[in-house]
């Protein structure tokens, strides 16, 4: 029963797998016809040693902090305020979600029309009211928190809908007995809400987790890795490496660095959930 | 009395940060609906224009620019069709496989199928690529359906999987008493139970083909080009026509965000691979 799909599953991700691992060690030519010429350990050397790469998983990591870690923040505490509120929960949650949905493409086209200089909205409103007034993804700073921005925009919606769904199912006798017991809101949320939802939102940070590295289309689009590299994350450095320079072999080198990482993020998916499997 | 009053100013400023969150979310994608349907002079001016005569334009401009833009719709509904179709049928028998089936090796593979779900896109399309090179299949649709199936169908699988597990096993095995045969439980018994499963699986596949720029950008030649590369291309050196680009993101929008709604109930099942009911 299982076969068919895992037979195409293993064609279309274990052969380009080795693929790529034989590629990262010949330097890879596609004049011609594709042609490979052995490399030895060149790729990987120049990984280790290229400042250029050294410099973008620098900025990946920052990136990626600064997403996740933001998310994490503003989604948990707007699920809280959902939990909260009385009445329209319902409809407030289908409208916080809608920009899950939207492709990323969109969103970082979107974001660069609300930041036009000239005739974005955002950008009017930081103007007319003086709290910032140069080109917003012109400047290294503020375009690294435009797009971090963007994908806080895209993807905080995510953590609140999984937090919220593990709030909903806490034990309500809980809640009740402290309430009852006088316990303030703060008390309430580290004594009780926090412990009680802990597995979910661990869950909700590994999704994210995995994500933050998959996708890059929302900088592709918005700022291309620009201005002066400043928000070139590893994989649109992958990418130039690949497909604009054509170095097609040292690429390799850099996607399998990549794909380490998500290894290990998928392994503690993994944990987390044997560990939610045991705890019923 | 006083308790009563307390609570009610709690809600009223929850009720505010609610608001401010809802500004926060909504305004870009109100202002992209605005902007695409607003004459261009109205677009490109250095104050936002709120009051304007709607017009539909820059989606009548969409059309027949003579960019093919009806054939990119096509190719987008194919591409993320077929690989959704293809996806969730195998997905279906191989996720009920491995939730029943009991063998040595069963967490490597499971462990297989989610890493190549996580997989970096960056990462997959590299040597994909090249072998498309070698096979001649770039800028054809098939291509594009088998870029899409490396992350549909363990997608498919894991999530199918999930939901096959929370069936409880004695309804097969009653079935099985009966003289019910395999095949027969599964397609009678087993199958219209987990049938919002499919559904939210199936939806989520679109969504992810549907919306994925990487892998077209990459791939597409004329012949199989998608939706979200029509919005790219209006960047130009000479300036972005921003009416028909609010347009295309609208048209690529809506129907993603209609379809994800429809499944709510289910969404943090499907979008946590499982992890959260």
């Amino acid at each position: 029963m299982m076969l068919p799909a895992l037979i195409l599953l293993a064609a279309i991700s274990i052969i380009p797998f080795l693929y790529m691992i034989w590629m990262s060690f010949n330097t890879v030519s596609l004049f011609g016809g594709v042609s490979f010429q052995w490399a030895g350990l060149a790729n990987w050397v120049q990984m280790f040693t290229d400042p250029d790469v050294k410099s973008s998983w620098l900025i990946s990591l920052i990136y990626f902090v600064a997403t996740v870690g933001v998310e994490m923040i503003l989604g948990i505490a707007i699920a809280l305020l959902l939990y909260e509120i009385t009445w329209g929960k319902n409809i407030a949650l289908s409208l916080i979600i809608i920009p899950m949905f939207i492709a990323p493409v969109i969103v970082g086209l979107l974001g660069r029309f609300m930041l036009d200089p000239t005739y974005g909205l955002y950008s009017w409103l930081f103007k007319s009211t003086h709290i910032y007034t140069h080109p917003i993804l012109g400047e290294q700073v503020s375009a690294f928190v435009s797009v971090v921005l963007m994908d806080v925009w895209e993807w905080t919606p995510l953590i609140t809908l999984i937090t919220l769904a593990g709030l909903v199912s806490m034990s309500q006798e809980v809640l009740e007995a402290a309430k009852v017991d006088g316990a303030s809101y703060l008390a309430r949320l580290r004594h009780v809400i926090f412990p009680l939802t802990t597995s979910v939102i661990v869950v909700a940070l590994l999704i994210r987790a995995m994500d933050a590295i998959r996708y890059f289309d929302v900088i592709w689009l918005s700022t291309a890795g620009g201005p002066a590299d400043s928000t070139k994350i590893i994989p649109l450095r992958l990418y130039d490496e690949a497909f604009r320079f054509f170095h097609l072999g040292y690429a390799a080198a850099i996607g399998l660095g990549m794909l380490a990482f998500s290894i290990i993020v998928a392994n503690l998916f993994l944990a987390a959930l044997k560990r939610r499997e045991v705890a019923g | 009395m006083s308790r009563t009053l307390r609570a009610t100013t709690r809600q009223v400023i929850l009720y505010i940060l609610l608001v401010i969150v809802l500004l926060w979310i909504l305004v870009p994608i109100v202002w992209m609906l605005l902007s695409s349907l607003k004459p261009t002079n109205a677009i490109f001016s250095s104050t936002p224009t709120f009051l304007f005569v709607p017009t539909l334009q820059h989606y009548i401009d969409v059309f027949t620019s003579g960019n093919g833009f009806s054939s990119y719709i096509v190719n987008s509904i194919l591409a993320s069709g077929i690989s959704t179709l293809i996806s969730v049928g195998l997905g279906c028998f191989a996720g009920y496989g491995l939730a029943r089936a009991q063998f040595k090796g069963k967490d490597n593979l499971a462990f297989w199928i989610i890493s190549t779900r996580m997989a970096p896109i960056a990462a997959v399309i590299l040597p994909l690529y090249i072998g498309f090179r070698y096979l001649h299949l770039t800028n054809t649709l098939t291509g594009l359906i088998i870029s899409y199936l490396t992350f549909n169908l363990p997608f498919a699988i894991w999530i199918m999987n999930a939901f096959f597990s929370d069936l409880p096993i004695s309804l097969e095995e009653a079935a099985r008493v009966d003289g019910a045969g395999r095949w027969q439980t599964f397609w009678d018994i087993v199958l219209p139970l987990v049938a919002p499963g499919t559904a939210t699986t199936a939806i989520l596949c679109l969504v992810f083909a549907w919306n994925d720029y990487s892998f077209a950008q990459t791939f597409a030649g004329p012949n199989s080009q998608t939706l979200p590369l029509s919005a790219s291309q209006l960047i130009t050196q000479t300036g972005i026509d921003w009416g028909q680009l609010t347009a295309i993101g609208t048209i690529v929008a809506l129907p993603m965000v209609v379809i994800g709604l429809a499944v709510r109930r289910w969404l943090v099942k499907g979008l946590t691979l499982g992890a959260v009911k």
